[in-house]
């Protein structure tokens, strides 16, 4: 990605107050915003992606990890984010659209939230059951969360929950005070970048 | 007087932390898990209120969440409720609603003004407009509960969503046996329960085996979440539920719902029946068993069912004396609590009422009652007097049915039980316990499991393969008419609301004969207890005064919420969403003063020490007319469609043609409605033969995507839409020198041979990819420049450093209107409104009505056909009016008539006039034309019609010559 390329949060995240990363964090958020990152959308987009080498979910709302970093996620039926290597989203984003495959421009807020307190932060923000998914299934979850359109991609890792959140970047800073000000309510915070 | 009593086994309280604090001035103590109530009744301090209208004083009625009458101040939180609010240490509490304080409360002389202050007085007696206003602010001193502070800190009071399979609304012996049957049956539960402690009736009826095993059983289920502390208070569709804690407000989404809300202990009607010391029998066993506290050290205990022999024993066996019991009937079936009072010898008055109770000198506790024959609701002449300081009332019960009436319960008056019950629940709500009519213990265990395992089975979590067998009552638990009338009134019906027995007569006689009219008249169940311990009462009264049964009379609305919720609670956090463009930060900066645009902010303009806002925003338009500006219109929608129907599709959404417009061209683009009004406009630009990128309004992006995907799925075309409003930023270059700012960061040749008006090219901008359209919206010549949002503030800060020799300035809202407003472009939503057609608005020019088909094509070709209405037309004041100019909105007038309205205007530094566009009746809108527009004053204002575009008509900026 451009050295030019900000994320959403850059106007705040030099005044943000950080809380001191550690595994124990009962909520901790950090901006991810700026992976790189490719979206397309449109009827032939599952094939072209897989032409492309890459596994695409079976199911809509479902993800697959990519091997080393990254994921494909499918939401709905026919759009597509893709989260990997540089390398592999310049290529994408280089390769002549097909038919069929209508690019989409991923300037997305993406948020990595983890913690044990994290389900209460998601219930004060959010009227999606998430206790109620099948994490083997690899389910994402297109919703709403504290008046924003997001995609969501729950995970937990060494029994953590561990989540992937994505919105338009425009409403990155509303989202960020908003998330930062209940996970400080729990005993949480942000966390700078570095401790991804 | 009323005094802390030995340990007891199941008491609530911490004896080992004492909790001191103030209440009415005086100093207090208590302990830690006592409520304000308890801990003052422990003290001896048995008044603890005065009453709404007559100030009378008042004490504990039900002690149950219900002591509507019982309201505290504390600090800057009013209306606390005594009888539940734990007490804290340092609490400083005053009594509400007094005039001097409790003791010494002015306002009870009220009380002796009563039979001029009759029900509805004040609809017959200060009705004159004349003196409304004294009589208002009169009112408005006299009544209200609680001081709001307004300087108290707002409390963002979380607010979060919960989910279960099965909710259970009351944690007594139905709901807990409902609970552990659904959770057995795999069902995730959760129980609730308003009350500190889990268990109902049997916590402080202790000696039920039964209930206790049943309470550990269910905090040993891992399937079953208890929450106590927590009302449910209301249903909404779907089995939504709220509920509400000291902390905070939880949504509770259930699969199901079973209300066990058990019932509201029902008052008797007698004269003085609010007296302290007279109290609901639950209300005497909850101080015992809970907090320790003796309510009365002679009772006489009034009856008409077992529970009320129940309590008689248990005031005995706390060394209580009972002087009497009255039973209102004469004949029943009698049962094991019955014959133990006889067998204790205690004095019983079979078929007796309680005519009055005596008032100590003070006024304010009991110091006798007077018994006697009771029949059909007049007591006999023969009274007998009978020394107490306390009388338990035990007459009945009506069931906490509300949130079963929310989810549209159909309920039946059945008269073996004297109460309504469920009589058709619906899909997904069930019922147990009380409030389904079951009362005795063992019967509302088999009620709740079979409650239970029927919302398991609704969830298809278990087949019903076991049918509890719920015996039905042998005696009914509720005297059908438990109210004495008296000559002397005092007998309250509703004490909130301090209506007595008379009152609702008297509103019946007036012809208030329909239960929601007598509602409204009599305020009865309008109080803070919304009618828990008054609407039974008064439904029977107006049945007999109607001649009705109570099926027939009905109950009024209950609404949610059917509990009084915290206001802190209802604002509780608010999520406000907020959109910045990637350049927020830019702005600000720059020192721009911020304007909402829908869910965006944007600069209005940009502030400059020592000059006032018009200054700025005229010196910003000038930088446009005569150098180059810049403005940051990221706000647009942007939108994309891709795909071989491409073409096709906006053919069928806008009025103008696009199936020809040529790659690297745009076009001015207006969307209509099915009827045919103006509902957006933008600029389609053509990418490649398949694939157009085009801009929406700010506010209308959202809804136009919304509708553009509705229709595409409708259409089945072979084409896609994106939604790239967020992901670009976008910056409009503007002013006779943008041209020569913007080459020097781009290799696009900006020629205008090489790139005309209306063209777009694509390329890269300060090594940035970007899109460029030559477009005038602001009536110079310039660009907007599309890149990616999160490199938009580096495209910025690279114009602004290459501007600045050429005095780059930015623009913001309030400049960007005048400038199009000079050159007569309308902005939708401001000169347009929800009828406007595009002929109207002078749009007539884009329509192609020969198209094959668009969206508001066959309404527009039916209006064609119509004389048209009104028209848009430019105007301006006359040169060197100084007079108060029109605003916005205001009307043109016509023969004292609406003719029209003013839909933009300003003042014009680059033509140094008032110019505006307004909306006149067509014979007006010939050029030269006068009109008159009323301003907020009253004053006419004459304008002349004039053409637009008022600056540039010939639209020679757009040309190189220029």
């Amino acid at each position: 990605m451009s050295t030019l390329q900000l994320s959403p949060l850059d106007d705040v995240l030099n005044t943000a107050t950080f809380v001191a990363p550690g595994m124990g964090l009962p909520v901790a958020l950090v901006d991810v915003s700026l992976r790189p990152r490719y979206g397309c959308k449109g009827p032939g987009a599952a094939t072209w992606l897989q032409s492309m080498g890459l596994p695409v979910p079976a199911l809509p709302n479902s993800a697959v990890a990519l091997a080393g970093d990254g994921h494909v996620l499918r939401l709905g039926m026919t759009e597509f984010l893709v989260e990997a290597p540089a390398q592999t989203v310049q290529t994408l984003s280089c390769t002549p659209r097909s038919a069929g495959v209508y690019p989409v421009l991923r300037q997305d807020l993406c948020l990595h939230m983890t913690g044990r307190r994290l389900p209460q932060l998601l219930l004060q923000t959010c009227s999606f059951n998430f206790a109620a998914l099948d994490l083997t299934q690899a389910p994402v979850v297109l919703t709403s969360m504290v008046g924003v359109a997001v995609t969501i991609l729950p995970g937990e890792r060494n029994g953590v929950p561990d989540y992937r959140i994505w919105c338009d970047g425009s409403f990155g800073i509303y989202l960020w005070h908003t998330l930062s000000s209940i996970a400080v309510e729990l005993g949480g915070g942000p966390v700078r970048a570095s401790f991804e | 007087m009323m005094r802390r009593l030995p340990p007891q086994s199941h008491e609530w309280i911490d004896r080992s932390r004492t909790v001191n604090f103030e209440f009415e001035g005086k100093q207090y103590s208590g302990f830690a898990g006592d409520t304000i109530s308890s801990a003052l009744l422990a003290e001896g301090q048995t008044t603890l209120a005065r009453s709404f209208k007559y100030h009378r004083p008042r004490s504990v009625l039900s002690f149950a969440n219900h002591d509507a009458s019982v309201l505290m101040q504390a600090g800057d939180v009013p209306n606390m409720r005594a009888d539940v609010t734990p007490v804290e240490d340092g609490m400083q509490l005053t009594a509400i609603n007094t005039f001097g304080g409790l003791e010494q409360d002015k306002a009870r002389v009220l009380g002796a003004l009563s039979r001029f202050l009759p029900v509805g007085f004040y609809y017959k007696a200060f009705h004159s407009k004349r003196l409304f206003p004294m009589w208002e602010r009169m009112f408005r001193f006299l009544t209200g509960l609680g001081k709001v502070d307004f300087a108290a800190p707002h409390l963002r009071t979380p607010k979060q969503y919960d989910f279960c399979d099965v909710l259970v609304i009351g944690a007594g012996p139905s709901g807990l046996s409902a609970a552990l049957a659904a959770a057995e049956a795999g069902a995730a539960v959760v129980v609730v329960d308003e009350q500190m402690r889990a268990g109902g009736s049997s916590t402080y009826q202790p000696g039920s085996r039964m209930a206790v095993s049943l309470l550990e059983k269910v905090q040993a289920q891992p399937r079953i979440r208890l929450l106590t502390g927590t009302c449910a208070v209301g249903y909404y569709a779907d089995h939504w539920v709220p509920l509400v804690d000291k902390d905070k407000m939880t949504k509770m989404r259930a699969g199901t719902v079973i209300v066990a809300a058990g019932a509201f202990e029902q008052p008797a009607v007698f004269r003085n029946n609010d007296l302290p010391g007279i109290m609901l029998a639950t209300a005497a066993q909850r101080l015992l068993t809970h907090y320790a506290v003796q309510p009365m050290q002679r009772a006489v205990v009034l009856t008409a069912n077992a529970d009320g022999y129940r309590a008689a024993l248990d005031l005995l066996e706390h060394d209580i004396e009972v002087a009497a019991v009255v039973d209102l009937r004469k004949a029943h079936a009698g049962g094991i609590a019955e014959s133990a009072v006889h067998t204790r010898g205690l004095e019983v008055y079979s078929g007796a009422c309680i005519y009055e109770a005596i008032a100590t000198a003070d006024k304010r506790g009991v110091k006798a009652v007077k018994i006697a024959r009771f029949d059909d609701g007049q007591a006999g002449p023969e009274q007998v007097e009978v020394a107490c300081d306390g009388v338990l009332m035990s007459v009945g019960w009506a069931p906490a049915a509300n949130l079963l009436y929310q989810a549209g319960t159909r309920m039946r008056y059945a008269k073996d039980l004297e109460q309504f019950v469920p009589d058709a629940l619906p899909e997904g709500v069930f019922a147990c316990g009380r409030v389904n009519g079951v009362y005795r213990l063992d019967a509302r265990i088999q009620d709740g499991r079979r409650a239970g395992l029927a919302a398991a089975a609704y969830l298809g979590l278990a087949a019903v393969n076991e049918s509890p067998v719920v015996q039905a009552e042998n005696e009914s638990p509720t005297h059908p008419w438990p109210i004495v009338a008296h000559s002397k009134g005092k007998n309250f019906v509703d004490f909130d609301e301090d209506l007595q027995l008379c009152d609702l007569q008297n509103a019946v006689q007036e012809g208030f004969d329909n239960i929601e009219l007598l509602k409204r008249f009599s305020t009865i169940g309008m109080g803070p207890s919304q009618g828990k311990h008054s609407n039974m009462n008064g439904l029977r009264i107006l049945a007999r005064l109607t001649g009705k049964e109570p099926q027939e009379v009905g109950t009024t609305t209950a609404r949610p919420f059917f509990h009084p919720v915290p206001m802190s609670h209802l604002a509780g956090r608010g999520f406000n969403p907020e959109r910045r463009t990637p350049l927020h930060g830019c702005h600000a900066k720059l020192g721009a003063v911020w304007m909402p645009a829908g869910m965006w902010q944007r600069p209005e303009y940009y502030a400059q020490s020592g000059k006032s806002r018009t200054q700025c925003i005229q010196e910003e338009v000038m930088a446009v007319r005569t150098g180059v500006g810049i403005i940051d219109v990221g706000t647009l929608g942007k939108l994309e469609v891709i795909g071989p129907d491409a073409a096709e599709f906006l053919e069928r959404v806008y009025v103008s043609k696009y199936a020809a417009l040529k790659v690297g061209m745009t076009r001015y683009a207006v969307m209509c409605d099915e009827s045919g009004v103006v509902i957006d406009d933008g600029v389609v630009a053509r990418l490649a033969d398949d694939h157009f990128y085009f801009t929406t309004t700010t506010s209308g992006a959202a809804a136009v995507y919304r509708e553009l995907s509705r229709l595409n799925t409708m259409w089945r075309l072979d084409c896609g839409i994106v939604n790239h409003t967020g992901a670009f930023a976008a910056i409009n270059l503007a002013g006779p020198k943008s041209r020569a700012v913007l080459q020097q960061l781009t290799q696009i040749d900006l020629t205008p041979a090489a790139f005309p008006y209306l063209a777009i090219r694509q390329g890269e901008v300060a090594g940035l990819p970007a899109r460029l359209m030559r477009v005038g919206f602001v009536g110079e010549w310039g660009y907007e420049i599309h890149v990616p949002a999160g490199q938009g503030v580096a495209l910025w800060n690279a114009l602004m450093a290459v501007g600045e020799i050429e005095a780059i300035r930015p623009f913001g809202v309030e400049a960007q209107r005048l400038l199009r407003l000079e050159k007569g472009h309308i902005i939708i939503g401001q000169d347009t409104d929800g009828l406007t057609t595009p002929a109207e608005a002078g749009l007539d020019w884009a329509v192609k009505l020969d198209k094959a088909f668009f969206v508001g094509q066959r309404s527009l070709k039916i209006l064609a056909a119509k004389a048209q209405k009104q028209k848009l037309v430019g105007f301006m004041l006359a040169a060197g009016f100084n007079g108060t100019a029109p605003q916005e909105c205001h009307l043109v007038i016509r023969a004292g008539e609406i003719a029209g309205r003013v839909t933009s205007i300003a003042w014009s530094p680059s033509l140094q006039r008032h110019i505006g566009l307004a909306y006149v009746q067509v014979d007006m809108a010939e050029v030269g034309s006068v009109f008159t527009v009323r301003i907020g004053n009253g004053d006419l204002v004459d304008a002349t019609v004039v053409p637009v575009p008022f600056y540039d008509p010939a639209n020679l900026r757009q040309k190189e010559a220029a």
